[in-house]
């Protein structure tokens, strides 16, 4: 049995993604949907893995705004339901969020936004909470796994009380870290769906679910904040501990709060510095806040990312001044914290250290030295393709055709493992000079291709992925080939959400579920609009290069390349070799004239290693993944590859 | 420490960069950075090495030629306007039906049979053209084979990355037929002491090519479009002597084309090259042009033997009765040196006029002897630069 399931009142040891699907499981959910992304992408896989089980409809949806309208619908009929994404997944479904919470939903919803202050598995930091305030609707924040738990299970209470989503916001650190959690009782009563629509138009639980009269439902979601407000004020998820007359007053919330408490201990300030820990960051529980405010006059906001909190705040103070007296308050707009970047407690120590003129205990002196001594063993490592990856490949393919063709065509990037590309530059072969949300290289690459008539004469490429291309690309595609973009569109696809744990989409014959599903083909959705498709195994690198340089060549319209082989990670290919590859040294040319180290120095493949002593190169067969492209482009045929037999 | 810049960003920023590249295919096939693309050097990668082939042997990078012409060649032979000459001759292969089917007199054809044939070597690389209607180098090693590629095509052929793509020992039994620029580089692989280069003693034999200028790719395939043509439909090309005409033969019939129009599809590299003759070949062969009747001498080489390789196969294939030789007359070799002498003082005029220095004489040495005699030095520049 799934350890998501334990019963009632055992303790188990669970990921904080883990802690927010039970929490739901707990709330007696039945649909949840998500797009994957990290840090999220946990929440959806352990509800899938306990949906047989709990008789759950758990779908992987195409991208974040049907996730939120599949899972809006289950409400709609009464059901509760749940939409997990990463921070700009809420960007994606945004359009639709503004409206749903102006229709009211019925059902308890929860949009679960996981987000990842530093962009540590992201190309942007951005900050949903905002999406809260401007679109008023409750904001909660778990600050440990027990809370993750709850708050999720409280969440859905919370949205059903004032018939309107509810948006749960976790962190990185929260929802990939792992912490022990006390279970409560999974419900046995399961609700029945059904869509009341023909009642009065303000009846939330008959009427149609639309957001008009407009004005008038706008009020009533106002005035139902104020009951949010309310109940905010009495959460036991909000508290404060410390002195009764702190010298300091922390404001904090979510993994916020557990660098805060460390910080706070390792300066050994715990009877001067004082600690308001906030649940419900919007709508902020005011009379709580007045209270805990009038306790000193120095207020630190500790918080990730943007100073949602801070400017919330400072915004309620100034209708409290007269009563509660001035504040002086530290923390982003102050400087005293780092305005971007993830926070830890070190840098909260230092805060409340730099505040309160304390000195923290110095280290022992040859600790640095230490450090730095440590670190120079550390081999440098830079983010690249695995070995075996199709990708290397593929941006080997292009950057041939690119470079043949002369006239300094690019690609314009997207999101997926290819970002690397962008990332680390020598990965992609220098070639993908623009990185920005899923879709925009289809888009930007059409806009691109528009420009001939300015001066413009370079080739335009784009890239996705497969299930980048059914999340946001067929609209950039479709309006591509309607105005004559002359692009390359490549679709590097390897089967699968790779960067997030194969996760299964649109293209593939399996849901989330394990169901069989009808696959919805890249290639024919590419010929029904109109395009050129050709089909290729980007690890023929020769068959490969010659469509590339003839799309290149031809001008004047939309080229699709489908380059399919799976990832080499990917469940069916993991551990197994098409071929052993070993370097014939007596041929290996080395540094000489005639190599200079083609596969070590630019092909660059993890699994091709450099032996400084012999001066040739070395397969590494424990990381060698066997794909056997670098045979392919050893100028001396120095590598030889083996096809290995598979027995049976 | 500077590092010393690479060979191959020298090569691209003194060459490529320059519109020097002829095309030639020496940097080509020596290593995987390099490639040729349509008729254009293409570097995909950077290679750092300091002391590179590619730029050891490209025939537009700077050089001491006169060392070069000293070396290979006997100094009692060397002429200023067509470098070496043992001999010089009228000639035709002998066989009518190699003639049929060749340009010109099937003089290289013929040249190139006999010397397989009786072993001097075992192998050519000639021009070959491809499905796409685009030159190549092409490894020979039958000699039937060496008549389905006799044609001139008057675009760049990169034969020498085919040369450099056999093996070393390969290399000495083997027969390269060369423009006046590949028979430089093939000069240049013999002599240059750069480290790993053992090129002392191949080719085997280098037959060289009278050359006035190659045509663009690109540029002459937007002229064959205006005369609503392809390269597929091309069947054979030449300029006959005193017409001023390029001749294009289809199946649909001959076309000529004014000269005028031709020069504007002219590879930009070929205008700085001073070499008309393949000075550096063991023996030149070209359209006989100069002090007969045109017409007659249609299906007639003249041929220039330049060493002493080239002598002896040129004496074998009069004893094995492959040439058919006339003695040329001294008009027609005054003619020759004249028209050659020409093409060398305009490239260094329009070498100077690119560098816009007397002193810059990109890949050529303002101190070789042969520069020196045809550069003709325009005092008011002089004095400006």
């Amino acid at each position: 049995m799934s350890k998501l399931l334990s019963s009632d009142k055992s303790t188990v040891l669970f990921l904080g993604n883990e802690a927010i699907a039970r929490g739901a499981l707990e709330a007696g959910i039945e649909v949840a949907t998500g797009y994957p992304g990290t840090p999220s992408s946990e929440v959806i896989e352990s509800l899938a893995g306990v949906a047989r089980e709990r008789n759950l409809y758990v779908e992987w949806s195409v991208n974040e705004k049907v996730a939120l309208e599949v899972a809006a619908a289950a409400s709609f009929a009464g059901l509760r339901s749940m939409a997990v994404m990463k921070q700009n997944g809420v960007n994606v479904a945004s359009d639709f969020l503004l409206h749903l919470t102006a229709s009211g939903t019925r059902g308890g919803i929860v949009l679960v936004s996981c987000e990842d202050p530093g962009a540590l598995s992201s190309v942007n930091e951005g900050e949903s909470r905002y999406f809260a305030s401007m679109l008023e609707m409750p904001l909660l924040e778990p600050a440990d796994f027990q809370e993750a738990k709850d708050i999720t299970k409280w969440a859905f209470e919370l949205s059903e009380a004032i018939g309107n989503v509810v948006m749960l916001r976790s962190v990185t650190r929260m929802s990939h870290a792992s912490g022990n959690v006390t279970c409560g009782k999974l419900p046995t009563k399961r609700r029945k769906a059904s869509f009341q629509y023909d009642g009065p138009v303000m009846d939330s639980q008959t009427g149609p679910m639309i957001s008009t009269p407009v004005v008038a439902k706008h009020l009533l979601r106002q005035q139902r904040l104020k009951d949010v407000q309310r109940m905010f004020d009495e959460s036991p998820f909000n508290r404060y501990t410390g002195p009764a007359k702190p010298q300091l007053l922390i404001i904090t919330s979510s993994a916020c709060f557990l660098y805060s408490c460390e910080a706070v201990e390792m300066l050994g300030l715990e009877k001067k510095v004082g600690i308001l820990k906030l649940a419900t960051t919007w709508p902020l529980p005011s009379k709580l806040l007045e209270k805990t405010l009038r306790k000193t006059k120095k207020i630190l906001i500790v918080e990730e990312v943007m100073p949602f909190l801070e400017e919330n705040v400072k915004v309620m103070v100034t209708g409290i001044v007269d009563r509660i007296g001035i504040k002086t308050f530290f923390g982003k707009y102050d400087g005293t914290l780092p305005s971007v970047g993830e926070l830890n407690p070190d840098i909260v120590a230092d805060a409340v250290g730099r505040i309160l003129k304390v000195k923290r205990k110095s280290l022992p002196a040859d600790y640095q030295t230490d450090v730095q001594k440590t670190a120079a063993l550390i081999p440098v490592r830079e983010q690249t393709f695995c070995a075996g990856c199709p990708h290397r490949a593929s941006f080997w393919n292009i950057h041939n055709a690119i470079a043949l063709d002369g006239r300094k065509g690019f690609v314009c990037g997207d999101i997926g493992c290819y970002s690397m590309a962008a990332l680390s530059p020598a990965t992609g072969y220098h070639t993908m000079p623009t990185l920005h949300s899923m879709g925009s290289g289809t888009g930007l690459a059409g806009g691109f291709a528009k420009l001939g008539q300015f001066g413009l004469d370079q080739p335009i490429l784009t890239v996705c992925g497969d299930s980048t291309f059914y999340h946001a690309v067929i609209p950039a595609l479709i309006n591509a080939q309607h105005n004559r973009a002359d692009i390359t569109f490549i679709v590097l696809d390897n089967a699968g959400t790779a960067m997030t744990g194969f996760q299964p989409h649109p293209g593939l014959s399996v849901s989330a579920l394990k169901d069989v599903v009808p696959a919805v083909d890249i290639a024919a959705i590419c010929k029904a609009i109109g395009a050129k498709v050709a089909i290729s195994d980007p690890f023929d690198l020769a068959a490969t290069g010659r469509i590339l340089t003839s799309f290149l060549a031809d001008k004047g319209s939309l080229k699709v390349l489908i380059l399919r082989q799976a990832c080499a990670l990917s469940p069916e290919k993991k551990g197994k070799k098409t071929f052993d590859i070993k370097v014939d040294e007596a041929l290996c040319l080395g540094d000489a004239c005639g190599c200079n180290r083609l596969c070590t120095r630019i092909f660059r493949c993890p699994a091709l290693t450099w032996d400084r002593d012999k001066k040739k190169a070395v397969v590494d067969e424990v990381i060698c993944a066997g794909c056997g492209v670098c045979a392919s482009i050893c100028p001396q045929q120095a590598i030889v590859k083996t096809e290995v037999i598979t027995p049976g | 420490m500077i590092k010393k810049p690479g060979s191959q960003s020298r090569l691209k920023k003194s060459v490529l960069e320059q519109s020097l590249c002829t095309g030639c295919g020496a940097c080509v096939g020596l290593c995987p950075y390099q490639v040729i693309y349509a008729d254009r050097t293409v570097q995909l990668f950077d290679c750092d090495l300091p002391d590179g082939k590619c730029y050891a042997f490209c025939p537009r990078t700077p050089a001491d030629h006169n060392h070069i012409r000293k070396s290979l060649f006997d100094v009692n032979d060397l002429t200023p306007e067509i470098g070496a000459v043992k001999g010089y001759y009228f000639s035709r292969a002998l066989n009518p039906r190699l003639r049929a089917d060749v340009q010109h007199g099937g003089t290289v054809t013929a040249l190139l049979e006999l010397a397989m044939g009786e072993g001097v070597i075992d192998s050519a690389i000639v021009s070959s053209r491809s499905e796409d209607f685009e030159q190549c180098g092409l490894l020979v090693t039958d000699q039937i084979q060496l008549r389905r590629h006799s044609k001139s095509w008057f675009t760049v052929s990169p034969t020498l990355a085919a040369f450099n793509r056999i093996p070393d020992d390969r290399k000495k039994r083997t027969g390269v037929v060369a423009t006046p620029c590949q028979a430089m580089a093939l000069a240049k692989m013999k002599t240059a002491e750069i480290p790993g280069n053992s090129g002392s003693d191949f080719p085997g034999l280098v037959i060289g090519l009278f050359c006035g200028w190659t045509l663009s790719m690109e540029k002459f395939h937007n002229l064959l479009a205006r005369y609503g043509i392809t390269e597929a439909d091309l069947t054979g090309m030449d300029i006959p002597a005193g017409k001023n005409i390029l001749e294009l033969f289809t199946a649909g019939g001959l076309l000529s084309v004014p000269m005028a129009e031709v020069d504007h599809c002219v590879r930009t590299a070929c205008r700085y090259c001073m070499d008309s003759t393949a000075e550096f070949a063991d023996l030149s062969v070209g359209a006989a042009r100069f002090g007969t009747d045109c017409e007659e001498m249609r299906g007639w080489n003249q041929i220039m033997v330049r060493s002493d390789r080239g002598k002896e196969l040129i004496e074998l294939a009069v004893a094995k009765q492959v040439l058919q030789l006339r003695e040329a007359s001294a008009q027609a070799l005054r003619e020759l040196k004249r028209a050659a002498a020409e093409k060398k003082k305009k490239a260094l005029k329009n070498i100077v006029e690119k560098s816009r220095s007397a002193k810059n004489l990109l890949y050529l040495k303002s101190d070789d002897p042969i520069v020196r005699r045809y550069l003709s030095v325009d005092k008011k520049r002089k004095g400006k630069s």
